[in-house]
């Protein structure tokens, strides 16, 4: 490969990092493991250049890309899921980006009610929880999920559906809705 | 956000549900961590393209087999060692109580014969090692992510940074853990 080459690559994927990191902190929940999934995909993007600059829309090429790299990644370690630190220490590892207010009482009080959901996601299932975070959370279309993770639209709708049942579920039993 | 009629007939339960959920929130990226991701998968991305051509290289050239064999074999066995995470992830312990930490080091390609030393903070020791604050052992890292289950005890409540470098080679990657204790 060329320096016209990392140019050309660079210009094709740096206007959808924010994204693709976005989704690979929501896949994983972790910040060491978005950081090793966003690379992986780099790696193999640029392995497919010659692919990569006659794709219409990169940016969903490579969040495909992205997420069976994800599945891939699971699969080969569904036995021995590992962590950089005990598992409930990580689990509110997103909230240390929670920006503040000018309210200290406010702020606590939106932390506390994170910490809750946050721990309430961690109760849904993997797939779940996957889709209830893209579609409420990033904001992705149902037709975006199903391009994603290849499953047809009312699959989708219904899993969504399950998924705020359960957190509402969840969330009620916890006490935080009653 | 919301982009279909699913939410159409939301209570205010679940309204205030998806307003969580809108809000939750997730840490930036580390400062320059796309331009290092970028030059990573460039050189990795080549090194790759290079090892392919090497091993093509092998198949069809036999009978020059040993030195492309070398090659090759100098090629596949310089691995990038496991990327340190830049961010510096915290625990709080309780004094007295032992508690397993699990680090976790990817690695992109197996690693033969690396070598592992885990330095310690006054006060935080590891049981069986008491008083040692430095601890190096061989070991070799499967490719992908390889799982160190490290026993800790803090001693006393001063806490600090745990430590643990890796080297193989001439290279070395440092991997920090911050503990407090309460």
């Amino acid at each position: 490969m060329t320096a016209s080459s990392n140019i050309a690559f660079e210009k094709l994927v740096r206007p959808h990092f924010d994204r693709l990191y976005r989704l690979a902190w929501r896949l994983t929940g972790q910040k060491v493991e978005a950081e090793d999934l966003f690379q992986e995909l780099l790696i193999k993007a640029y392995g497919k250049l010659d692919d990569l600059v006659k794709i219409d829309e990169p940016g969903s090429w490579l969040s495909r890309i992205m997420y069976n790299l994800f599945i891939d990644e699971r699969r080969r370690f569904a036995r021995r899921r590992m962590h950089t630190v005990e598992e409930g220490e990580m689990a509110g590892d997103g909230l240390a980006g929670l920006p503040g207010t000018d309210n200290p009482a406010w702020d606590h009080e939106r932390l506390e009610r994170m910490r809750t959901l946050d721990s309430a996601l961690a109760k849904l299932s993997d797939e779940h929880r996957m889709i209830v975070l893209l579609h409420d959370t990033e904001g992705y279309k149902l037709a975006e999920i199903q391009e994603l993770i290849g499953i047809p639209v009312g699959t989708v709708k219904s899993r969504l559906h399950r998924a705020r049942r359960r957190l509402r579920e969840i969330l009620s039993a916890d006490g935080t809705f009653s | 956000m919301q982009n279909n009629d699913l939410d159409k007939d939301l209570d205010k339960q679940d309204q205030e549900i998806l307003a969580l959920l809108k809000d939750y929130p997730m840490p930036e990226a580390t400062a320059g961590y796309f331009d290092q991701a970028l030059v990573r998968a460039t050189h990795e991305g080549s090194r790759r393209q290079r090892n392919r051509w090497v091993m093509a290289g092998f198949g069809s050239a036999i009978a020059a087999g040993l030195v492309l064999w070398m090659a090759g074999g100098f090629f596949l066995t310089t691995p990038d060692l496991p990327v340190a995470d830049p961010a510096i992830p915290g625990i709080t312990m309780t004094l007295e109580d032992p508690r397993t930490i699990n680090l976790v080091f990817a690695s992109a390609e197996p690693l033969d014969a690396a070598t592992l030393t885990v330095q310690l903070p006054a006060g935080i020791e590891m049981p069986g090692f008491a008083g040692q604050r430095e601890v190096t052992w061989q070991t070799s890292l499967n490719a992908g992510k390889n799982l160190l289950p490290l026993k800790l005890i803090a001693t006393s409540p001063l806490g600090g940074e745990v430590y643990a470098i890796l080297r193989h080679d001439d290279r070395s990657r440092t991997f920090r853990l911050r503990i407090d204790v309460s």
